[in-house]
């Protein structure tokens, strides 16, 4: 028996259960051709508008629901340096410590990249778009992880708010770190980045070993430098 | 001038551009991959709209009569049309 685990699944078979009925109408139409009296146009509008519809606004959610998954992140090859590391339940890296984090989890690439202010959901998926054109016309025909194609960059700097998120600045432990008590006001302007320390190397490894590099892979690609001083 | 065939064909051009966009809307269900989805966000909710304009489109005309009195339906294989077919209804126990 099929279980559903997830709003995700329970939207895409009603998705499903509505296109089926749709279908079934439109080609039971389509074979008798019955005359358009009052029954048939009844019938024809849920095959036509009623289930379409449904399918439309069900398939919606679910399909949006999924493309904050870093399954699909890793939908085009480019990024399987940046989600086989932040998967990896050995890595140390940064987006890999994240990803074990029950906050995070499947969504740990939305849930670090996304834009969190009005409507930055939709400027997120926007810039979604401008990945596919880009995927398509420069990097379709890149190598396994992307090799060959021209380095990866984030359309504008990381801004230290996704961080501060969750990290408040205010946490003793993470005061404890004499770096961050020193230059935590710096921080909280702004001025001081947080990725000028845990920069990408530290937070992608394997991604900035080759593909996201745009160089071949090597060998020693998969064994990640472990962050200092992670931190709550 | 707007026949019976006319909405007939209106009626089936909805039918089967409805079955492109559920198509596509289900591809992009079932294989949730960058392109498909665009692609049943985008044009399978574009012709699902069309589809339904052009279906209440063709129920208008009906609705108006058009083509009612026309008898051009049974020589091109096709029986009464919308009215005729109410009427059938209307009359059925």
């Amino acid at each position: 028996m099929y279980e559903i685990h997830s709003v995700e699944q329970l939207l895409k078979i009603t998705a499903l259960v509505a296109a089926v009925i749709s279908i079934l109408i439109l080609v039971w139409y389509l074979v008798r051709r019955p005359p358009l009296g009052r029954i048939t146009k009844v019938i024809l509008l849920f095959g036509l508008g009623v289930m379409p519809i449904g399918v439309a606004l069900t398939g919606n959610i679910a399909g949006f629901e999924y493309t904050l998954k870093r399954q699909f992140c890793g939908s085009c090859h480019v990024m399987l340096p940046y989600t086989e590391d932040a998967a990896d339940p050995k890595s140390n890296s940064l987006a890999a410590i994240h990803s074990r984090n029950h906050s995070f989890g499947e969504e740990s690439c939305y849930t670090c990249h996304a834009d969190y202010q009005m409507f930055g959901a939709m400027t997120t998926k926007v810039n979604g778009l401008k990945h596919l054109f880009y995927y398509i016309t420069e990097y379709a025909n890149t190598g396994p992880y992307g090799e060959g194609g021209k380095p990866i960059h984030m359309y504008k700097p990381f801004q230290n708010g996704m961080c501060t998120r969750c990290h408040s600045t205010t946490a003793p432990n993470w005061l404890a770190n004499q770096d961050h008590a020193g230059m935590v006001e710096d921080i909280r302007k702004g001025d001081a980045k947080c990725i000028d320390c845990h920069s990408g190397e530290k937070i992608h490894p394997r991604a900035f070993a080759h593909g996201g590099t745009g160089r071949p892979p090597v060998a020693d690609a998969s064994a990640p430098e472990a962050p200092k001083g992670a931190h709550p | 001038m707007i026949s019976t065939l006319t909405i007939r064909r209106l009626v089936l051009v909805s039918t089967i551009t409805t079955l492109v966009a559920v198509g596509l809307m289900v591809m992009g269900i079932v294989f949730p991959r960058p392109l498909l989805l665009v692609l049943a966000m985008s044009l399978g909710q574009l012709f699902g709209t069309l589809s339904l304009a052009l279906y209440l489109l063709a129920i208008v005309l009906d609705l108006q009569g058009v083509g009612e009195h026309e008898d051009i339906g049974p020589h091109i294989g096709f029986d009464s049309e919308g009215a005729a077919a109410n009427r059938a209804e209307d009359r059925a126990p």
